[in-house]
This record gives structure tokens, sequence and C-alpha cells, in this order.
């Protein structure tokens, strides 16, 4: 990637540095990256960080809010939502009124509202389980930390037991409200009611620990100092080290309304808003998103942060303030094609998403899908971009995405490339391995003769390693076991017998150990000992219907690309190696296991494998529910 | 043509072609294209400080016969809701904005066929005499058309007559997109692209100072803001009568237009503009941010993209009111949203000399 920032701020210098090395950021770095006011250079390091985490693509979501009740025993100063039972502006809506606001088509559905003194603790369950059960296609994202301690306090249940009995009513996310500053100084002057910095952790990270990820937020532009903010951040890096569960990081921008809080300037200023937006990209180096939250931060500024390190434009929120009335076409329809034009003036792709972020839909052309793992990094280290959009993708969200015509080419998962040969042209590429892999691997508390009906847990993210699984276990050792697909949050792996982990999380779990699973294999290593083959565990492809120019031209950027990545060693994948935790020399052999072309050992282990597949699925054994999508 | 060889010779002072321009419109990232504007933004005007008038957009008429799909202004003569006022109620109008501070008056029409050239002579010399206080900033070049078919006198005749009451600059509305293949489409009665071009060259001729607008956003292609920009360039290199440039997107509200556009331009695309204007633009002293039109913070962002101008402060103003697009601010609030973006705030004349610097406190910029 070639980039040249041309400081106007030579202050920023040292942290662009440290930014293209991976190193994280201190205090002092982003209290000079907020006083300064070369604003653009600071854009262009959090963008150069946004594309690392998330290529060309922004996240939206089809969502409506649920404001389930506004009668709260909170007065908190900087609240003009919330009032007392038996004002006239009190409202509380019931379970059957919930259900008949939503709109089926959406996928996430935030619930947060005020504590009102006298509703029962079913009350809260059956609104999610009623959700969860009408709308199955909607996720149930609900509950600010704030609330939960409520419920706690309330109810006389652990803030674990409240949220395993949400969970189990179907909840599936959590926002991040609550936050506002994570400082007493400001907590004792605004929200003195309202739960300090140590109780809302506690409550994300039980969460996290259920498999409940979570949002994160800072609330700012009101009393709060630079450095309050900064700290703020840092507070939330230093959780999400701990779990890994926080999904996105919103920079809420104060709004005086009625509050009665009179912050320095009546609203935030923009530069104020994109300063934030690209400082958290920058500091949070460990949380996957961004969010410009455009209710809040206005259209106008959403807009340009997709270029300053927000790669999440939250979504379209039931339609209703995005819009103006333009007669015939629904408030959501709109909302939804003004948040594509605005991802796609910003010259990203859309990319319509569930509540784990998995891509759902794609509305751009030329998007090349990219595996986010260490071992696929030499086909984009030197890919210059020209008029193609890289999506980041797990291998079998790449082949549901493409089922639907969103990926015009990409390195497929070898099964899914053989489930759709005649949409699909081979290029002349591959990840294969020659004998082991170190990132397919078997994590298993039995052997494989043992492992006989046996319950399998299975990352969310394959579908060519599962299948591989599935003819070493039937095929090779004559077993059959029981599959079951891992969810994209966090899992407990702890109730299964065994566990597939793929990609860079299976390296690592390699180098470290996963805790509880002594058997540790490799299915290449397997594979190889058994067929005296290598392994293809993706071929690169493109859509057959794409235009001839377009495919020449894809092909020689690939081919310059893997090139150079073979002659020079990268630099960027060093540095991957090192945020899983390798050393240098074994990311150096890591990479050094695979082959990247496409040759006739590897097309005739394609072969091999192919006919194992269909002898494997003509009979009728370890059937899951996997394929079912 | 590969972007950085292109982006070298332009830091080098090279005028950039058409070609380069579109290249530079569809393929240069976002920042990029921001950064070398506001290079060469401070190349042009080192100081780091935004200038703002404080005046006012009152009409004297909402009658018009142009017929133009991007607008929910006018009326015809006898339809609901049409007026016109008399000179004295506009003196009346100038004079209350006076006391309110005004220093710009940037009034338009309608183009309203049944007043005679008269009433325009003695709203400028009448404006003149009375209300010393406020600039005459009058009337577009489809109204300067007007006069001159009531009146039978040459564009040129009329803009002497306007200049020998009082009158020395003229805004730089209803140029639209100066592409023909749009403008037929979207305001076919309004005249051609040479026909704005014609009263502009004529005015800068005669002494005049103006501004040039672009509206984008609707119909037009890319290629279309180029030739705009093109057009544009030309003309300042014959007489350098344009002050500034000031782009500004269509808004779609209560439009017959809003039908086939529904949305509203996003701010990239603003930011590009603003961006592209200030490179291509390179014999335009300044480049205007449009608060007004694109919001209060896409016109603090746009300070960054090239932008050194913040516009007026428009104490009252109809035209996209109608559209439903209403923004309102103040001086001081102005002067708050320059030091929000970084710059020192700076209140000029509609010539743009300086009459008062705001400094920046630099806590105000956090």
């Amino acid at each position: 990637m070639s980039f040249n920032v041309h400081f106007r701020d030579k202050n920023l210098s040292p942290i662009w540095h440290k930014v293209q090395r991976g190193e994280r950021l201190t205090l002092e770095d982003g209290l000079a990256m907020y006083r300064t006011h070369d604003i653009l250079s600071l854009g262009k390091m959090a963008h150069f960080v946004q594309q690392q985490k998330s290529g060309d693509a922004v996240y939206f979501v089809l969502n409506q809010k649920i404001e389930h009740t506004n009668i709260c025993v909170l007065s908190c100063k900087f609240c003009d939502f919330a009032t007392k039972k038996g004002r006239p502006d009190a409202y509380e809506m019931t379970t059957e009124e919930i259900l008949g606001k939503l709109t089926p088509h959406i996928h996430e559905v935030h619930i947060t509202g005020g504590m009102p003194p006298d509703w029962p603790w079913e009350r809260y369950l059956d609104i999610v389980r009623s959700i969860s059960q009408r709308f199955p296609n909607t996720d149930v994202k609900a509950f600010t930390a704030v609330e939960i301690d409520f419920f706690h306090k309330k109810f006389k249940l652990s803030i674990e037991e409240v949220l395993k009995q949400l969970k189990e009513a179907g909840l599936r996310t959590m926002p991040g409200g609550g936050a506002e500053v994570f400082s007493e100084r400001v907590r004792k002057l605004l929200f003195n009611q309202k739960i300090g910095a140590k109780t809302w952790f506690d409550v994300h990270k039980t969460a996290h620990r259920l498999g409940i990820p979570t949002n994160s937020t800072l609330l700012y532009g009101h009393v709060e100092t630079l450095e309050e903010r900064i700290v703020h951040m840092i507070k939330l890096r230093d959780a999400q080290d701990e779990t890994g569960g926080f999904l996105t990081f919103i920079p809420l921008a104060f709004q005086p309304g009625d509050t009665g809080i009179k912050p320095k300037n009546q609203f935030t200023s923009a530069i104020d808003d994109l300063k934030t937006i690209a400082i958290s990209r920058l500091m949070l180096d460990n949380l996957p998103h961004i969010k410009a939250y455009w209710v809040m931060l206005t259209e106008e500024v959403a807009a340009v942060a997709l270029n300053f390190g927000a790669d999440d434009i939250d979504g379209t929120v039931g339609g209703e303030k995005i819009a103006h009335d333009a007669g015939a076409v629904s408030p959501m329809s709109l909302a939804k094609d003004q948040i594509i034009k605005i991802i796609r003036d910003a010259g990203k792709i859309p990319v319509e998403r569930d509540v784990y972020y998995n891509p759902l839909n794609v509305y751009s052309d030329n998007v090349i899908g990219k595996i986010p793992y260490l071992n696929s990094i030499p086909f984009y280290a030197n890919f210059e971009k020209r008029q193609f959009k890289m999506l980041p993708v797990a291998p079998r969200r790449m082949g549901m995405l493409s089922e639907r015509g969103g990926i015009d080419a990409g390195p497929f998962s070898l099964v899914d490339y053989l489930r759709q040969e005649d949409k699909l042209e081979l290029m002349g590429w591959c990840i294969a391995t020659r004998d082991q892999v170190k990132s397919v691997m078997l994590f298993s508390k039995e052997g494989w003769a043992d492992l006989q009906g046996k319950k399998i847990g299975i990352t969310d993210e394959t579908t060519t390693s599962v299948k591989l699984l599935q003819v070493l276990l039937e095929k090779k050792y004559g077993v059959q076991a029981q599959f079951e697909r891992l969810h994209s949050g966090i899992n407990d792996y702890s109730r299964f017998d065994a566990v597939l982990l793929i990609g860079d999380e299976a390296l690592r779990r390699n180098k470290y150990g996963l805790d509880g699973f002594e058997l540790v294999y490799d299915l290449a290593r397997e594979w190889y000992e058994w067929q005296k083959l290598p392994f293809v565990f993706a071929v690169w492809a493109c859509k057959r219907s794409l235009a001839y120019t377009t495919k020449t031209e894809l092909n020689d950027l690939l081919s310059r690309s893997l090139s150079a990545s073979e002659e020079d060693f990268l630099a960027g994948a060093l540095l991957s190696g090192a945020r899983i935790g390798l050393t240098e020399k074994e990311t150096q052999e890591y990479l050094a296991g695979f082959n990247y072309r496409l040759g006739e050992r590897e097309t005739e282990a394609m072969g091999a494998f192919g006919q194992l597949i269909s002898e494997v699925e003509g009979m009728t054994s370890s059937k899951e529910a996997i394929w079912g999508e | 043509m590969g972007l950085s060889d292109l982006f070298a010779r332009i830091r080098t002072g090279d005028r950039v072609s058409r070609q380069e321009g579109l290249f530079l419109l569809q393929k240069a990232e976002l920042l990029e294209l921001g950064s070398l504007a506001n290079e060469i933004r401070f190349k042009k005007n080192p100081e780091p400080r935004v200038t703002f008038v404080v005046d006012t957009n009152p009409n004297y008429t909402n009658i018009c016969n142009v017929d133009c799909i991007f607008c929910a202004f006018y009326r015809h003569p006898g339809g609901a809701g049409e007026y016109t006022y008399t000179v004295d109620h506009m003196i009346q109008n100038f004079k209350e904005s006076a006391t309110k501070g005004v220093t710009t008056v940037l009034l338009q029409g309608g183009v309203n066929p049944a007043l005679p050239f008269e009433y325009y002579v003695e709203l400028v010399e009448r404006t003149v005499k009375e209300v010393p206080e406020v600039w005459p900033h009058f009337f577009s070049t489809s109204e300067i058309i007007g006069m001159s078919q009531v009146s039978g006198l040459t564009i040129s005749e009329v803009l002497r007559r306007l200049w020998d009451a009082g009158q020395r600059t003229i805004p730089g509305g209803g140029a639209e997109i100066l592409a023909d293949r749009v403008k037929k489409k979207i305001s076919h009665l309004k005249g051609t692209s040479a026909d704005w071009v014609n009263v502009m060259r004529e005015a800068h001729k005669i002494g005049y100072k103006s501004t040039a607008t672009m509206m984008y956003g609707h119909l037009e292609k890319d290629e279309d803001i180029i030739e705009h920009l093109e057009v544009i360039r030309q003309l300042q290199d014959e007489h350098h009568g344009f002050t500034a440039f000031v782009p500004w997107s269509f808004k779609p509200g209560n439009t017959p237009l809003e039908k086939i556009i529904p949305h509203y331009a996003t701010s990239t695309r603003y930011m590009q503009i603003i961006a592209l204007s200030r490179i291509y633009l390179d014999n335009f002293p300044r480049i205007q941010a449009s608060w007004f039109s694109e919001g209060k913070k896409a016109g603090q962002i746009a300070l960054h993209f090239g932008a050194d101008d913040f516009g007026g402060t428009l104490l009252e103003e109809n035209v996209h009111a109608a559209a439903n697009f209403v923004n309102k601010t103040n001086t001081e609030e102005c002067i708050q949203l320059i030091h929000g973006a970084g710059f020192a705030a700076a209140q000029r004349t509609t010539l743009y000399d300086i009459m008062k610097v705001f400094e920046l406190r630099e806590e105000a910029a956090a």
C-alpha cells in the first residue's frame, strides 16, 4: 500500500510512524491528535486503520428503535426523555403494542427505555421472548448496563442471572449506552444517579463471558475534558483486551436540547466530531468497528466520517428522521436508499449486516472478497486498488454472499466453489498446504477413534474445513460425530467434546492452547499422511459474467501483487502475525507452508477430495443442519 | 495518467485540463483531494482565517416566468401567494436590516415581466441614497435579461444604467449548470449557458464584480460539472471579475424535480466539489463554503477542503425555505462556527475587504 501523508502539523509524524507499525497509542498521542488543526492528516491515518480492519466495507442494518416506556425512577440532568408516572407525557407500551410497531423485514431491534418503578421482571423477559418468537429474522439488542443494573437491584438477581435469563429469552447483543464518560468528576457533576464506570464494565464483561457481545459509547461535548475522553477510550481498550466482546464504539455528540446543561458551545463542531471519530479509530486498535451514528452526528458529518475511520453508519432506525416526505415511497426504503447513497458516495461498499456484523447483502459492483486471515495477505499486500473494492469476509460468508451475487471475485472456500461451479470461473491461484497448515485445527478432549457419537463445535467461518473433518472422521477413522455450528459471537466451548477452528483464531489457539482440550489435530497433516497430497482450502475464482477486460485486469493485478509479495517479505504479514502473537520466524514459517499457485498436484487433490465428499454425502451419517442456509 | 504524477504537477502550479479534472473527481480519494485543495488554499491565502459577511437575501417578487423544475419558490402572475413589493417597501426592509448590522443586501426576484425597467433603477438609486449602510448586491443574470426584454435596451445598456444608478456588484445565481444539455431539462426558459456567460462578461467589462455559482446534484453528469468549471475559468481569464465561486446542491423538497431526484446530495459529494473547484479554478481568489445550503457542520468541514469564505449570515431567505430546507444563524453563531472549525473569523464587505477580525481562542477549537 503506497501511502504518504503530507502533514501540515509535524506533531502528527511520530504518531503516524506508530500507526504504520501497529503500535499502541498513548494518552499523550491522543491529546496531540485532539490539539491538531490538521484534521485531514488525522483523517488519513484513521482511514488507513479503517481500511486495514474493514477494507472498503461500511456496515448498515435495517433496524428499529423501541422505547418501551419513558417513566423512570432516575432524574438525570442531561436527559429530556424521562418523566414520572402520572404525568401527561408518560407512556408504557404493552408487549402487544411493541410487536405491533415492528416491521417484519428488519434485522435488529434496539430496545432501551426508562426504568419504571412497578414493572415485574417477567414483563421484560416477555418482550424479548415475544419478539424473538414472532420475528425470527429480527435479532434483539436490548437494555443498557444502567437498566441491567436496575434489574439486578430491583429483582434481587445477580447481574449474571439477569443476563442469563435475558439470553435464554432471546437477547443477542446489548447497546453501549450509559457509559457517558468514565470519570467520577463528570459523573458527580452531571449524572450522579447513574452507574459509574465500575458497574458499567462489570455488566459488559459479564455479558461477554456469557456470549453476549455489546457496544460501547462515549458521550462528549458537555463538561468533560479532552483528557477524560482519551482516558475513556483507553479504559475501553483495556477491557477489550480482556474479553474481546465489544463490537463497535459509538461516540455520541451531546445535544443540549431542554436538558438545562450548558456546554461551552450549543452543538459540538463538525471538526470535533470528525476528530473524535478518527481518534477513537486510532486509539481503539482492538475494536472491530467505529460507528458514525447519523441520528446524533447529523447525516452531513456521518457521511464524511466514513473517510475518517468509521466503518459503521448504524441503520435505517425506523426511517422516520432520515427521509423527507417524498410521496409514495416508504420512509424505510427511502432511508435505506439514502444510506446506500451516502456509503457509495464515500467510495465504499454498502454492506447490509446482521446483529453480529455478518454481511447479508452487498450493494456494489467490483467487490473482491478478502479472507481476513494471515495466510491470505500475500494476495492483497501489493494490490493496487484501481476500480476494485475490498470486502473482508470469512470464507463461509463469502460463499453465501456469492450465492446472492454480491462477490465478483475472491478466494472461495473450495466447497463453495464446487457448489457454484456453474457461476464461477477458476483463476490460477489457490490457498493450498503442502503437508501441514497450523490454522485448521481440531481441539479435542478425545482421540479420533473415541469421537464416535460425540458433539463437535464447528466455527461459523468454514465450509471446506468442516467437510474435510467429516471426510477424515468417516473415511479415515470410521467414526461418526454430531456437528453443531458455533455462532459468530463469543462462544462457550466447554460443552463440546471437540471444537473445529480455522484462520487466525486457530493459529493463536494452536500456539497458546485451548483450555480443556488436550489433543490438537492439524487437519491438513491428517489429510497429507493419509492421501500423500496437498490440501486445497480455497481457490481464486471470479463470476463468469464479469467483463473480459475486468477479468484480465484483475488477473494482472493479482499476479503482480503475489509476485511482489513473494519477492519482498511482508511487513504487513509480520505485523498481522505479531497481533496473533507469532514471532517473525513463526510467521515466515507459517506462510512458507502455503502454495498459492494452482498446479497439477493441487488439481489432483481437489479431484480426490471431491470424490470423497460425494461418497460421504451419499451416506446418511453424521448429518447436521449446517448446510441449510 | 497516474494520480500521484498529476498531484505532483498540480503542486508545481500546472493548470488542470478537463480530462484531468474528471479524473480527479472520479478517482481521487476524498482526503487526498481535500489535502491538495487545502494546500492550494493556504498558498493563496496563508492566514488561518475565514471571512463572512453580514447579509440578507430578501425578494422583491416571487412572480416568475422562467418555470425552473428545481424551484419551489416562484408563482405565476395571479397564482396563490404571489407578491410584488413596491420600492418603498423594499427600502423599508433594507433600513430594518441595516439596524441589525447588515452590510450586504443580496436582492433577487422572480423574473416578473410586469415590472418596468425604471423600477430596478429606482431600487438601486434609492438604496444607495437612502440606506448607505448597505451595499446593493442585486439581480441575477435572468433578471438582467428580463430587464433588457422589457426595456428594449441591450444587456450592456441595462448594466450601464444600473452602474450609473450606483450598483457595483451582481450575485452569481442562475448559472445552475453551465452545460446546455442539462440546462434545457431543468430550466428551459432561463436561457442558455451562453446567456449567463454573456451577462457576466458584459458586467465584468464595465467593471462589475460578481460571484459565480453552481447548483449540482440533479440531472448533471460529472462531465457537466467539469464543463461548468471550464466555462467560468475561461471567463475569469478575460476580466478577472469573479470574486468567489459558490457551489451548492439541489434541494428536492416541493419541486417538480423531486419525483426524479428524491434524495439530497451527500456531504461527501459537496467536499469533492469544493476541493475540485479550488484545484480547477486556479484563477479564482476564493471558494465559498455554504453553511446555509449544506448545513452548518458541512460548512465547517468544507473549510478544510479548500474553502476560505463562509458566505453570509442570511438574515432573511425565502427560496430554500420554500423547499423546506431551513438553516438559520446570526453573526455570533457564524463566528462561533468558524472558530469551531479552527479558524479566526473575519467580517468582510461584499468586495471581501476585511472590516473586523475575531481571533480564535484556542480552547474554542477543542
